[in-house]
């Protein structure tokens, strides 16, 4: 029982220093810079590649209307594994709020991103369904603008320091002629301490 | 003579009246500025220029761009963000709320622009402060 007692001891001594769990405010972060990507890089390569697609013209419509936009694939070539959508959802969110782009979650490489837009045109000829609320044929709205991209990752040993790039590649396929009417690439690099893992 | 009593009784009863109603306090609001430069970096660099323009969209609609510049005394670390507002002075959000890192060399001349999220932006807050990174 006794010898229990010194464990629990140190336990509760180490627990007493460690940094307290708290809560960051992305607008004024100011703690160190990590060698992976995290969430400043995103914001950062989004913020980019937003503010050059809006200021170039490319994706606004000359008719007025808004642009349908489909999300191709963005191919993550880095060593780690992240979730392409933390640098797409921030684009698309962007676009939309700029009133000059929405994106359909009807189409994908992959299938559609929102199955329920099929799911719910197979309720058509149901007669549990009020008819009156079904989507009718030809209501989908084909894509204007397709989004494709690719992260890329490059280490370099500098000295006793490692340099990590990486690379935000975007661009923007006119679906019509097949045409990139516009592209855009964010370089963010890091250099550190050889003891940082970049995976 | 009587109705000049009875006129001057509504006016003291008016003016009583109006004292007894809650005086609505005094607001104290700075103007907001188009630039706000934090004190500890203006030792270390200066803003030399900041322009702003209108660039025209396909659409026939226009969207705010600015640029600025700053020059640096000694080597410096500093960060910057773009705040925009629309006409009633509400802030709209752009991609992110983070400051963007830059580093400028002594007595280099660095070029900056930012475009506004959307047409019915029509000013902006740009701030410089120093890097605080640890």
């Amino acid at each position: 029982m006794n010898k229990w007692v010194p464990v629990v001891l140190c336990s509760t001594l180490l627990a007493a220093c460690a940094s307290p769990t708290r809560y960051i405010d992305p607008a004024a972060d100011d703690g160190p810079v990590t060698m992976t990507m995290d969430y400043r890089d995103f914001e950062q390569a989004a913020d980019a590649a937003v503010q050059d697609m809006l200021s170039s013209g490319a994706v606004d419509n000359p008719t007025g209307e808004r642009y349908i936009m489909v999300v191709s694939r963005i191919v993550n070539d880095t060593m780690q594994r992240i979730d392409t959508d933390q640098l797409v959802k921030k684009i698309r969110v962007a676009l939309l709020r700029s009133g000059k782009v929405v994106t359909t979650t009807a189409v994908g490489l992959d299938g559609p991103e929102d199955a329920m837009n099929e799911k719910a045109r197979e309720l058509r000829n149901s007669a549990e369904f009020d008819q009156s609320g079904v989507q009718k044929k030809g209501t989908l709205k084909a894509p204007d603008l397709s989004l494709s991209g690719k992260i890329i990752q490059r280490n370099h040993k500098v000295k006793k320091e490692q340099q990590v790039e990486y690379y935000f590649q975007l661009s923007l396929t006119d679906l019509q002629n097949g045409l990139a009417i516009w592209e855009n690439e964010t370089p963010i690099i890091k250099r550190g301490s050889d003891k940082g893992v970049a995976w | 003579m009587f109705r000049m009593m009875q006129l001057a009784v509504l006016l003291v009863v008016i003016s009583l009246l109006g004292a007894c109603a809650s005086t609505q306090p005094e607001r104290e609001v700075m103007e907001r500025d188009d630039l706000r430069v934090d004190p500890e970096i203006s030792a270390f660099l200066a803003v030399t220029e900041l322009l702003e323009k209108r660039i025209d969209m396909p659409s026939g609609g226009d969207l705010l761009k600015i640029q600025f510049s700053v020059q640096a005394y000694q080597d410096t670390l500093m960060e910057w963000a773009v705040t925009w507002f629309d006409a009633e002075g509400m802030v709209v959000p752009g991609v992110g709320e983070g400051y963007r890192p830059a580093r400028v060399l002594p007595n280099q001349n660095r070029f900056f622009t930012a475009t506004a999220p959307h047409e019915k932006v029509v000013s902006y807050q740009l701030h410089l402060r120093v890097d605080r990174e640890p």
